[in-house]
């Protein structure tokens, strides 16, 4: 997997290329606390261009969400595939990590 | 008609459960070794079933089974020294195999016996050549070594097996007595240990119900499924249902932030005279209640798993269950079947109006992953109320 950070305004866009699994969690999960640390506690995951989310990237996900909300911010996702949307909705998740389109859409209010 | 030796050595050699596996690494580069070491064109790790040799790990010649009176090393595991031939054509046992007569024309054959943890003779390491040859006593040794190697890791495989069966102790094994009801539970990791579990416990006029599933599978998520069915199996002795399973997320949210962890869970207690059921759904979502005519009621509710958000609270909600109604919930390793979780709740439905019995159920259901090793864990537990 591909990892890929920019800053644009306020947010910080972590863009995932490639497979989202259980050797790519922990590098993602370090980027958003080095991110949250370099004080960026509003971050985008740009999903787009990720081919597959398992559980281990799920788990990534919302241990970052918990990070950033702790320094005030927040961590929402963009571009998710249908299939990890499917399953935040299944476990609720979608209640607390938001999905957008784009992450232009994830920013706006931001 | 089979030795009792022989039995014992069959049985060791299933529980090994290494018959029909894929090739893997971890053996692969013993051959490949081995190979290097000696200057052989051919070696192979194969494992002597009752009528055939299956190949774990072969290097330079074909994987698939031979019949068991064909290959030499079905010998090599009659005693427990190595078997060296240095001139099979010489050899009045392997003189006219076909092997040595026709294609690929072996002349050297030396087989180490692999042991099962229990000292069985369940197969050999072997290496091959067409030209005859000599093997020093350090060479014998060198094979030796390679073999306790190979053993070592059948032996690993073998502590993973105990592992299970303590995994599947820790699940009930049996449904509790409770007039007009029929209950019946499940678990079908889809390793050797899984992050699924299920747990009931019978107190006092109360039926506590737990379906619970931690993100990941194999050893470390069923690390934390251990450690969760231990506080939530405590937590519920002494506490309300609401109250126990705050109790359980804040006992776990060290662990569950440290190692980026959260746990789906369908938690609930059946008052068995009313069929009152209370529950929580915590990020669950695949409870589901099956009236006699067949409709579906969906156990719905808002919660999130434990681990996703710091001292989250769950609030209850209620139902009952009616004579002649099933509650069924089971993991989301079930959905890999069905192309969404409203066609699985219909076949749900289905299942219920055709099955007799609980136990009926959860075998349907486990039956889903049995075809081949499952994507994911799969667990089902099925509650159903006689009719009026």
């Amino acid at each position: 997997m591909e990892l890929e950070k920019t800053i644009v305004g306020n947010a910080a866009i972590l863009s995932c290329s490639g497979r989202l699994n259980m050797v790519a969690a922990p590098k993602l999960r370090a980027m958003v606390d080095q991110t949250v640390a370099d004080g960026h506690a509003r971050i985008v995951v740009d999903l787009t261009d990720t081919s597959f989310v398992d559980s281990s990237g799920l788990g990534a996900l919302i241990g970052g969400l918990k990070v950033t909300r702790q320094a005030g911010g927040d961590l929402r996702i963009a571009g998710a595939p249908e299939q990890v949307t499917t399953v935040l909705q299944l476990t609720n998740l979608d209640r607390v990590l938001k999905s957008h389109s784009t992450p232009a859409d994830a920013t706006r209010d931001w | 008609m089979t030795s009792i030796g022989e039995q014992e050595r069959l049985t060791a050699l299933h529980r090994l459960r290494l018959l029909d596996t894929p090739p893997e690494e971890r053996f692969d580069r013993i051959v490949r070794m081995a190979q290097l070491i000696f200057g052989v064109p051919m070696v192979s790790v194969q494992l002597i079933d009752e009528s055939r040799a299956f190949h774990k790990a072969v290097v330079g010649m074909s994987r698939n089974d031979l019949p068991r009176g064909k290959t030499f090393c079905s010998r090599t595991i009659q005693t427990p020294a190595a078997l060296v031939i240095p001139d099979l054509s010489a050899d009045e046992n392997f003189g006219s195999h076909p092997f040595v007569v026709g294609p690929p024309h072996l002349r050297f054959y030396a087989g180490q016996p692999l042991a099962a943890p229990g000292g069985q003779r369940v197969g050999s390491l072997c290496i091959l050549d067409t030209v005859p040859r000599e093997l020093a006593a350090r060479e014998v040794s060198i094979l030796r070594d390679l073999a306790d190697w190979v053993e070592q890791e059948l032996a690993s495989d073998a502590d993973l097996v105990h592992a299970r069966e303590i995994q599947r102790r820790l699940m009930p094994n049996r449904a509790p007595e409770i007039p007009g009801y029929d209950v019946a539970g499940r678990c079908l990791p889809a390793r050797d240990l899984g992050g699924d579990f299920f747990d009931w416990q019978l107190r006092g006029d109360q039926f506590h119900i737990v379906v619970a599933d931690v993100m990941g599978k194999g050893i470390g998520a069923a690390l934390i499924a251990a450690a969760v069915r231990s506080v939530v199996r405590g937590a519920s002795r002494f506490n309300n249902l609401q109250e126990s399973l705050s109790r359980t997320a804040a006992t776990m949210e060290d662990d569950l932030n440290g190692t980026s962890t959260f746990v789906t869970m369908f938690t609930s207690r059946l008052d068995p005279e009313t069929g009152d059921l209370e529950y929580i759904d915590a990020g669950h979502g695949l409870a589901l209640i099956i009236t006699d005519e067949g409709q579906i009621r969906q156990l719905a509710s808002d919660g999130l798993p434990l681990g996703a958000v710091v001292g989250d609270r769950w609030e209850p909600s209620y139902d009952r269950l009616d004579p002649g109604e099933t509650l069924i919930v089971v993991s989301d390793g079930i959905l890999d079947y069905f192309p969404d979780p409203k066609t699985a709740a219909k076949a749900a439905a289905e299942l219920s109006q055709y099955s007799r019995d609980a136990w009926e159920m959860v075998d349907q259901i486990a039956t889903l992953g049995s075809a081949y090793p499952p994507a994911d864990d799969i667990t089902a537990v099925v509650v159903r109320r006689a009719g009026a």
